[in-house]
């Protein structure tokens, strides 16, 4: 395995990758804007991106491009469904606050 | 092991990973939600610089395209609709200064950007970048082979990951429909809506 990509070790991506990750669990841990967990969850998506693209480099095998392409069609699919959640719940409840929307709670 | 920093990848990586790090940051902690959304766009920004960087220019490409593109408008629009207007000042517009900061920040990242797609130096002189190859079963074994990362990326998709590309296609429209369906507005339960 070649652990050198473009004079980086691959030590470096899978840092940054496993940084970004945390940065976005602390966003869905952390946040109630519904909208912006949203948006770490995205970043963790990303994150995992870089590691396939990372083993894909190392290894030399494309079949990670491969599934980071499909991994880009789901997030999108995710991205209209959960959206269109989000705005169905903003509709009922006018609030985007997750710790404001306990239906099923009681 | 250290990283050799006579090269301009090394450089490129370094410079674009701090951006990435500072604005997942500033997308996790800052409290506007606009300015969140664009941090995340300068987040994929970065990210699709580490790949030119890493020679996976589809891939970067996609990613400006789906996520910077696509995705983040689906983000804005959604911020725009839900009308969170005392969260979206944004004094930032008002100061002359700090608009032309910001192009000239943007203006200085496209040309990095450019500079990590283009100073790979198997790109440009005709040489293969990395190559693909896949036999065709057909009684005397004709092989095809592509060079390049595009060509390399889509032959296999289309030779290897075939059905999965046609699931996620499914998937796509069943997603849309769910989605159209999720935020229509139920006219028929509640006329006064």
């Amino acid at each position: 395995m070649n652990t050198i990509i473009s004079g980086v070790p691959l030590t470096y991506y899978l840092t940054l990758a496993v940084t970004m990750f945390a940065t976005g669990v602390l966003g869905v841990l952390l946040r109630r804007n519904a909208v912006v967990i949203f948006m770490s969850v995205e970043l963790m998506l990303n994150s995992v991106n870089l590691v396939f693209i990372s083993f894909s480099k190392a290894m030399g095998n494309i079949g990670g491009e491969v599934i980071v392409f499909f991994v880009m069609a789901i997030a999108a699919a995710e991205a209209a469904v959960g959206l269109a959640i989000v705005i169905a719940i903003h509709r009922h409840k006018k609030t985007v606050f997750v710790d404001e929307i306990n239906l099923l709670k009681w | 092991m250290e990283l050799d920093l006579s090269n301009p990848q090394p450089l490129l990586f370094l410079i674009f990973a701090g951006i990435c790090l500072g604005s997942s940051l500033s997308v996790v902690l800052h409290k506007n939600p606009v300015i969140s959304a664009v941090s995340l766009v300068l987040s994929f920004f970065a990210l699709a610089g580490i790949y030119a960087v890493m020679n996976a220019i589809f891939i970067a490409t996609m990613q400006v395209l789906v996520y910077a593109g696509a995705i983040m408008v689906l983000v804005i629009f959604v911020i725009m609709l839900l009308s969170l207007r005392e969260e979206t000042n944004l004094e930032i517009w008002r100061s002359p200064i700090k608009q032309a900061g910001i192009v000239i920040l943007v203006f200085m990242y496209g040309v990095l950007l450019v500079a990590a797609v283009n100073y790979n130096p198997e790109i440009g002189n005709g040489k293969p970048v990395e190559s693909y190859s896949f036999m065709i079963q057909d009684g005397q074994n004709k092989g095809i082979e592509v060079t390049g990362n595009t060509a390399s990326v889509g032959a296999s998709t289309f030779l290897d990951y075939l059905l999965p590309f046609e699931l996620v296609s499914i998937l796509l429209t069943a997603a849309v429909i769910g989605a159209v369906v999720i935020a229509k507005r139920e006219k028929l339960n509640n006329p006064n809506t």
